[in-house]
């Protein structure tokens, strides 16, 4: 702090009493910053005025006391003086805001946009220095009339904005608007505007908006009103216009194009110079205009882009119509169409020889159609879920129902339980490992749709069984693999049975190498080398196998062989039952007799087709009768067997070239001759196939009536009581996820119920339970 | 900070004397602070005229200023209930308001003028208290006021205020 000689004089304050001269004081105070503020304001004039203010505000007419400074004299503060004040400046800026507006009305668009902003720019920059000016004005007077709810009481700086907005504002802002639209609809024709004029009138329109409950506050009422409205309207006519013409004079692809182009623009638009506030009316407005009104002829076209496979096009069109309300939805409908006909055709394609159908062209027809239409959800719809429900809604659909697998026939879950067979068999043309794998990750594809799953259960657990028994599996990885693929798809109950019948054979290994030890204990020395057998001890339950069909006596070469196998079972386990599935069993036999080779050829047969053959160790001819009578198989057994041994020239048929029956003889052929060492004559007979498909079909029908009684069972004995249409949608719900049940037949298992008395009737339509 | 740049502003009192201070121990008034703000820095080349402070005043206010410069500014509407309700005044403060009361009004007075809200608080805070639990005769006494009341306006005051006795 230090003390500097007198420089400056006091600017002549005026006396604090007269308001006249007070506010001659101000008003050329006020002037001189509203019209020359460029020019700056002088140190003076600032101090001046403001004391002017304090001075004026302090003041009170009681002038008999004198006494300054003794609180006592005066009321200061039971009533504030500044009224007058206020109102000559209101009165001040109501007349020089209708000067601005004559000399407004001599320019028109963009000069009176620069008109605007810079007098704009003149008067709010005015207004903050008077609002500081008249601080003291602020702090008391007003701050009081808020205080007691005056309405109508602004602080300075809100007074001018107020002042402006009734009197120029509402003068100048529709010629203003149209000057701003003309520009905006000039950009929009691809001329370059000043933007930065219209972002400064956007400012201005939003300062305008006050609340009139609360004047600290702002709201974007007046800009809404007075900008925003007409710049939509106006945004909706130009769009209207111009895609109606575009529309009628190019194609519907490059309309798209335009309209992504144009929807693109608006939004910078909002980015470059619009209030953030405009964005989702605008874009509602662009979208109405650009899609909602042409989305009938966008979505007719959605046909023609599928036809040709137009990927990129149908994501524009996607990408359009997903920015109006319920847009997508018939594209949906129509997708969903186009890719079940695309199923359809596909497999009609491969249909042309149904009984010969191979089930790999089958099922890759079907993943073909899926792949494709799976790669244009992902590419064209941004794997929408929608979409992609409505691409399994129609694989469900044609992988259930088409031409080979026609309503209530189970042929698809069959041919998939029997492709995935062919790949996990083992097979010359052994496929890779990776390859494999993603085969059955295919399969697994396929499988979602299936609505059989029994069905394909079925048939799986037959062909494992198969597999298992013949040991034909390409790799236990591959099957472990595909069991825990299912698993997950279906549940534990699902894949149980199969799970058990892996373990079965692992068990069975450890089984045979055990019995292996017995066997060696048990051997004179002097006696026959024994017959080098394996076994596998199957679960009765768990595998789908039924016990020989025929009586049968095996050879005597082999049955001692078996007869200490089940010794040796008996010690381990007592108590269970073998049951020996013959018809399973297989065998090699060395020819040593034949002539033409030095090497014995090896014959791969059944054991019925062995117990044959060592008929002929005894005597080089048999009759049919002998045969029969020694093997004690029936016809439909011994028949085939030997059929094959005959037309493999094992066996001489006398007379020749009959079906084996009673009466012919057969010898044994001296003069075999084969390329192979080894002859596979254990081939599987066609009408056993057919018969065993037949017959799995039939198991099929059996179970579900099982299945469906379980779950009516299961329902009722957690609810007691339902009613009849209840239980059977329930009972639907509880079955879907294994096949679809018809309505009658769960019907009919309620009746068997109701007669077994598990459940009674009821009043009202009301199923009982009964324990 | 800016602040730390410590320029100088000279403030000149309606007796002709000129002061300098710290821009930011001057910018406690929000009437320099706006001006400031306003005029911009070449403005503060010349003195500030304060027309309504005297000299003594002047350097009373600048000492109050120069010891809470480094105060947190009060916000702009800051009439929360403790700046409104307590009396208390801080130590440094209520030596600082230890004058004769001509130069107490004359602060409140300045201090309004120049709008130091935080100086007119202390001020006002300081006049309360020698108002607090004093009966009128007392009052009138403190502030050597007169009393032009005749005794029915006197009675008439009393019964409306009866409520508010302190008995």
């Amino acid at each position: 702090m230090s003390v500097a000689t007198r420089t400056v004089l006091m600017p002549p304050v005026p006396n604090r009493e007269d308001i006249d001269a007070t506010w001659k004081y101000l008003e050329a105070g006020i002037s001189k910053i509203m019209i020359n503020l460029q020019e700056g304001i002088d140190m003076q004039t600032y101090m001046g005025v403001y004391t002017a203010v304090h001075n004026f505000c302090t003041s009170h007419k009681a002038v008999s006391n004198t006494s300054h400074g003794s609180i006592g004299s005066t009321h200061r503060g039971a009533h504030l003086l500044g009224e007058d004040l206020y109102q000559n400046l209101m009165t001040y800026l109501s007349n020089y805001l209708k000067g601005l507006v004559e000399i407004s009305k001599t320019h028109t668009d963009e000069a009176l946009l620069t008109f605007y902003i810079r007098e704009w720019d003149r008067y709010t920059t005015a207004a903050k220095y008077i609002n500081h000016l008249f601080r003291y004005l602020n702090r008391h007077w007003v701050k009081r009339e808020l205080d007691e709810g005056k309405k109508n009481i602004y602080d300075v700086y809100t007074l001018h904005l107020v002042q402006w907005r009734t009197t120029l504002f509402s003068e100048v802002h529709e010629k203003v608007m149209d000057a701003v639209l003309k520009m905006v609809e000039k950009q929009r024709h691809g001329e370059t505007i000043e933007h930065g004029q219209i972002k400064s009138i956007v400012n201005s329109f939003v300062s305008l908006g006050l609340d009139e409950a609360d004047p600290t506050k702002s709201t974007l009422d007046v800009y809404r009103f007075n900008f925003e409205r007409p710049f939509l309207e106006a945004t909706k006519l130009f769009y209207q216009a111009e895609s109606k013409e575009f529309v009628a004079e190019n194609s519907i692809v490059e309309y798209m194009k335009k309209a992504e182009i144009r929807l693109d623009e608006e939004e910078e638009r909002v980015a470059m110079y619009l209030h953030p506030d405009i964005i989702l009316p605008l874009r509602k407005t662009c979208n109405n205009a650009l899609i909602s009104d042409h989305s009938l002829i966008l979505r007719d076209e959605f046909q023609v882009l599928l036809d040709n496979d137009r990927y990129e096009d149908m994501q524009r069109m996607y990408n359009l119509l997903s920015r109006i309300p319920d847009g997508l939805e018939p594209l949906r409908a129509k997708f969903e169409a186009h890719v079940r006909k695309a199923g359809l055709a596909a497999v009609a394609k491969v249909a042309v020889d149904a009984d010969k159908l191979e089930p790999k062209v089958y099922v890759d027809a079907l993943l073909e159609i899926h792949t494709q239409y799976q790669g244009l959800v992902k590419q064209a719809f941004k794997d929408e879920p929608e979409f992609t429900r409505s691409l399994d809604n129609a694989c469900r659909e044609f992988v259930n129902r088409n031409q080979i697998c026609k309503s209530g026939s189970n042929k698809s879950p069959e041919l998939l339980a029997k492709y995935a067979d062919t790949l996990l068999k083992k097979s010359a043309s052994g496929a890779e490992e990776n390859d494999l794998e993603a085969t059955l990750v295919q399969i697994m594809t396929v499988f979602k749709y299936i609505e059989d799953k029994d069905v394909f259960q079925k048939f799986y657990s037959r062909m494992l069984a198969r597999r298992l028994v013949h040991t034909s599996s390409s790799s236990d990885d591959a099957e472990t693999s595909m069991i825990s693929k299912l698993k997950e798809a279906c549940g534990y109950e699902y894949t149980n049975k199969l799970q058990r019948m892996f373990q079965d054979m692992q068990i069975s290994k450890d089984l045979n190498s055990g019995f292996k030890e017995f066997e060696a204990g048990l051997i004179e020395p002097e006696d026959a080398k024994p017959v080098d057998a394996s076994y596998a001890i199957l679960g009765t339950g768990f595998w789908p196998l039924n016990p020989p069909n025929t009586d049968f006596t095996p050879p005597a070469e082999i049955s001692k062989a078996y007869g200490r196998f089940q010794t040796f079972y008996g010690q381990k386990h007592s108590g269970r039952k073998l049951t020996w599935l013959w018809q399973l069993c297989k065998g090699e036999v060395k020819a040593n007799y034949c002539k033409n080779t030095k090497t014995p050829y090896t014959f791969q047969v059944s054991t019925y087709q062995m117990a044959i053959l060592l008929l002929f160790n005894e005597s080089d001819k048999n009759s049919y009768d002998d045969i029969k009578k020694a093997t004690q198989l029936q016809a439909d057994v011994l028949d085939p067997a030997l059929g094959i041994f005959v037309k493999a020239k094992v066996l001489l048929s006398n007379p020749d070239g009959e079906k084996p029956g009673p009466g012919n003889m057969y010898h044994l052929n001296y003069d075999f001759k084969s390329k192979k060492i080894r002859v596979n004559l254990n081939i599987p007979v066609k009408s056993e196939q057919k018969q065993e498909v037949d017959e799995t079909h039939k198991t099929i029908e059996e179970d579900r009536k099982l299945l469906m009684q379980s779950a009516i069972v299961r329902i009722m004995k957690a609810r007691k009581k339902m009613k009849h249409t209840q239980l059977v949608s329930e009972c639907i719900n509880q079955i879907r996820t294994r096949f679809v049940p018809k309505i009658p037949d769960i019907k009919k298992c309620i009746d068997i119920l109701l007669e077994k008395e598990y459940l009674e009737r009821l009043e009202d339509d009301e199923l009982g339970y009964l324990a | 900070m800016a602040a730390e740049k410590s320029s100088i502003i000279t403030l000149q009192s309606n007796d002709g004397v000129s002061i300098d201070v710290d821009r930011q121990v001057a910018e406690r008034s929000m009437l320099i602070k706006n001006m400031m703000e306003d005029l911009g820095d070449e403005a503060i080349s010349t003195a500030v005229p304060i027309p309504n402070v005297n000299e003594s005043v002047l350097k009373k206010v600048i000492e109050w200023c120069e010891h809470h410069k480094n105060d947190p500014q009060p916000a702009q509407d800051d009439d929360s209930d403790s700046r409104k309700k307590t009396t208390d005044i801080e130590e440094w403060d209520q030596k600082f308001m230890q004058v004769d009361q001509e130069m107490l009004f004359e602060i409140i007075l300045a201090s309004n003028y120049l709008d130091i809200k935080p100086l007119l608080d202390v001020g006002c805070k300081t006049v309360a208290n020698m108002i607090k639990g004093k009966s009128p005769e007392e009052i009138r006494k403190t502030f050597n006021i007169t009393n032009d009341f005749t005794p029915e306006e006197e009675e008439q005051i009393r019964r409306e205020n009866e409520w508010a006795e302190d008995r």
